[in-house]
């Protein structure tokens, strides 16, 4: 197996309170390939986003890193200063956001936005970074891109405007696009057009992406690979096909039982009882075991991850038998 | 835009007429003012008679309004019962110290409110926000005349740096710049703090940030300048009332402008010099509302000016 490009290895974030330090993500490992796509999947809450707004160093001032590594290749970018980590930002690794609306700044021009990102980067002139901000707004299929150059954000629909934002954080060819629920806050119909516009830059640019989104549909759709988080701990990790065809984690089980299916009439579709549980109330052992219709004694301990075959882990004590990784 | 400039204008005529109104009728409610004129001495029946008729104090109000309404419209203000000298003049003289006191004072807000706000809000919660919001609350507090005084007491008694009063080049300028601006500065600091605030946690930043610019970059160029949108409302706003509200500075340094000059008026109840002088400040205000109006087109661009285009 060719050597991943990005490790996120025993990643620990929280926040600072009186009473200790209250952990957000708990003690995550992922990884991602040159050219995949890798999903997060979790409800909202579950800490799939602060794990991303964690490697852009881009968390709010009261969310601290705790400990863990996140290798990009072989350098070490907790361990970078400041002004180093910045410079990864937007060059190695770019980032979209959930709200196209209001993700471009009102009071500059399209041209200005994707240009500033352009010149930050790359060494071009004012002249050269236009022409590459226009040629960008071509590639990710913007009608009448020259004009729009000119435009301010207000003047474009939310599609279009997701569409700027895919040409401004790919003008500097980044390796790994972060996509923080890139399509949640769009019709439906423009959904599917801005995957495929994604879909088809990847392979374009050779780009890795890590889609974080709550949309099993999506996920379907994009994925290689997936990782299933639940309360800031990663449940499941899985070769996609897999993850549909196989659940393993009762937690995985009860999201896909909560999708609804073509062929069966039910009246109701099925939920998951109960809640998350609030970071300040974690419960011991398994994090799920309240909500699981499979916990028993044993759940009270924290299950390690069991790697369950080729293709997927689970941290699961349903899976001990496994191999343990 | 042009429609929307004259429509603002013909609104002003009114406003103008509505103003006149007011003072014309309420200054006259005051007192006489030839029997202030008179106060010294044991005037004769005949004389006061003289004055009054003279002045065009004899005619009914009604006649004297319509004298004063018809010299408005050609511009003329009248002149002082006390000195004789065209209003317009007068006006003339003053209106230069008091925008330049106006500006100056603004210019020292700016300078001070600025950096503290844009400080307190990206440093908030530390001993550097702390610091900004007591300077905040400081210069909120603090009454303008006893800051004019300190200053006074300091700098051009002490010190002798600069002069203690008149209106004497640049360097008389410089205490009731600080001490109009310092008050100003005051709230200035917390707008623009608590605008901040509010930027600094909107997407757009988060996007400015994610494409690795420098930081400093993202607040001054991306929040800061989305933040001066509420902040040049109020420095408008405040230019208006500083037009007409230093009477105080002016008064505590000597400062011969408008203000003053208004306040001696009512006292001498020189009716022309007030209604002259409250009338071209209203005016003036409303000038400068209209241009701050149109500066939202040209600080945010969502901002059509006149519901124009589109």
């Amino acid at each position: 197996m060719e050597e991943p490009i990005l490790k996120v290895e025993n990643l620990e974030v929280g926040v600072k309170k009186d009473t200790g330090f209250m952990n957000i993500v708990n003690n995550i490992s992922f990884f991602l390939k040159k050219g995949e796509t890798l999903g997060i999947v979790g409800e909202s809450g579950c800490g799939k986003s602060m794990t991303s707004l964690s490697i852009m160093d881009l968390t709010p001032a009261s969310v601290s890193l705790k400990s863990g590594k996140i290798l990009l290749k072989d350098k070490d970018l907790t361990a970078m200063r400041k002004n180093e980590r910045r410079k990864v930002r937007g060059k190695e690794i770019a980032m979209i956001f959930q709200e196209p609306m209001t993700s471009l700044n009102p009071v500059y021009t399209i041209g200005y936005q994707i240009v500033e990102m352009i010149r930050n980067h790359q060494n071009m002139t004012k002249k050269q970074a236009y022409q590459h901000a226009l040629n960008m707004l071509q590639l990710v299929g913007i009608p009448r891109a020259d004009e729009i150059l000119h435009e301010y954000p207000h003047q474009l629909s939310g599609g279009m405007r997701q569409r700027v934002m895919i040409a401004m954080v790919l003008s500097c060819s980044p390796e790994i696009l972060i996509a923080d629920e890139p399509t949640t806050a769009l019709d439906v119909t423009i959904q599917a057009q801005i995957l495929e516009l994604m879909k088809s830059l990847q392979e374009e640019m050779n780009m890795s992406i890590i889609l974080i989104t709550h949309d099993l549909g999506v996920v379907a759709e994009m994925c290689d690979r997936v990782v299933v988080m639940y309360a800031g701990e990663i449940v499941e990790e899985s070769e996609v096909h897999e993850l549909f065809e196989n659940p393993k984690h009762p937690y995985t089980k009860g999201l896909l039982e909560s999708l609804p299916d073509v062929d069966e009439d039910r009246e109701y579709l099925s939920s998951i009882k109960g809640t998350v549980p609030s970071p300040s109330e974690m419960p011991e052992g398994c994090r799920f075991a309240p909500r699981c219709a499979f916990a028993s004694e044993k759940c009270q301990e924290d299950p390690p991850v069991f790697r369950v075959n080729q293709k997927s882990s689970c941290k699961c004590w349903l899976f001990e038998d496994s191999t343990a990784e | 835009m042009i429609q929307y400039i004259i429509r603002r204008l013909i609104h002003t005529v009114f406003v103008v007429l509505a103003i006149s109104l007011i003072v014309f009728f309420s200054i006259r409610l005051t007192g006489d003012p030839v029997a202030i004129m008179f106060q010294a001495g044991e005037p004769t029946k005949e004389a006061i008679e003289e004055v009054r008729e003279n002045l065009g104090l004899n005619e009914p109000l009604i006649v004297q309004y319509g004298i004063f309404m018809k010299q408005l419209i050609t511009f003329d203000l009248g002149e002082s019962f006390r000195s004789g000298l065209p209003v317009s003049t007068m006006i003339a003289e003053r209106m230069g110290p008091t925008v330049l006191l106006a500006l100056g004072g603004i210019l020292v807000a700016i300078l001070i409110a600025f950096p503290v706000g844009i400080l307190s809000a990206v440093k908030r919660g530390t001993a550097v926000d702390f610091f900004g919001r007591i300077f905040s609350l400081l210069g909120i507090s603090f009454p303008n005349f006893w800051l004019g005084i300190m200053l006074i007491i300091v700098f051009a008694v002490q010190l002798q740096w600069f002069p203690a009063s008149g209106y004497d080049g640049w360097k008389s300028l410089v205490l009731p710049s600080i001490a109009l601006g310092m008050i100003l500065s005051g709230i200035l600091a917390r707008l623009v703090r608590s605008s901040m605030l509010e930027i600094l946690n909107q997407q757009y930043i988060s996007t400015a940030k994610s494409k690795g610019i420098k930081d400093w970059v993202v607040i001054i160029r991306h929040a800061f300048r989305n933040a001066l949108i509420p902040t040049t409302t109020f420095l408008g706003i405040q230019f208006g009332s500083l037009l007409g509200g230093t009477v105080i500075i002016e008064q505590v340094f000597s400062w011969p402008g408008v203000g003053r000059m208004i306040i001696d008026a009512i006292n001498q109840r020189d009716y022309p010099v007030i209604q002259g002088g409250v009338i071209v400040l209203a005016m003036l205000m409303i000038l400068v509302n209209l241009i701050v109006d149109l500066s939202y087109s040209f600080l945010d661009p969502r901002i059509k000016v006149g519901g124009s285009d589109k």
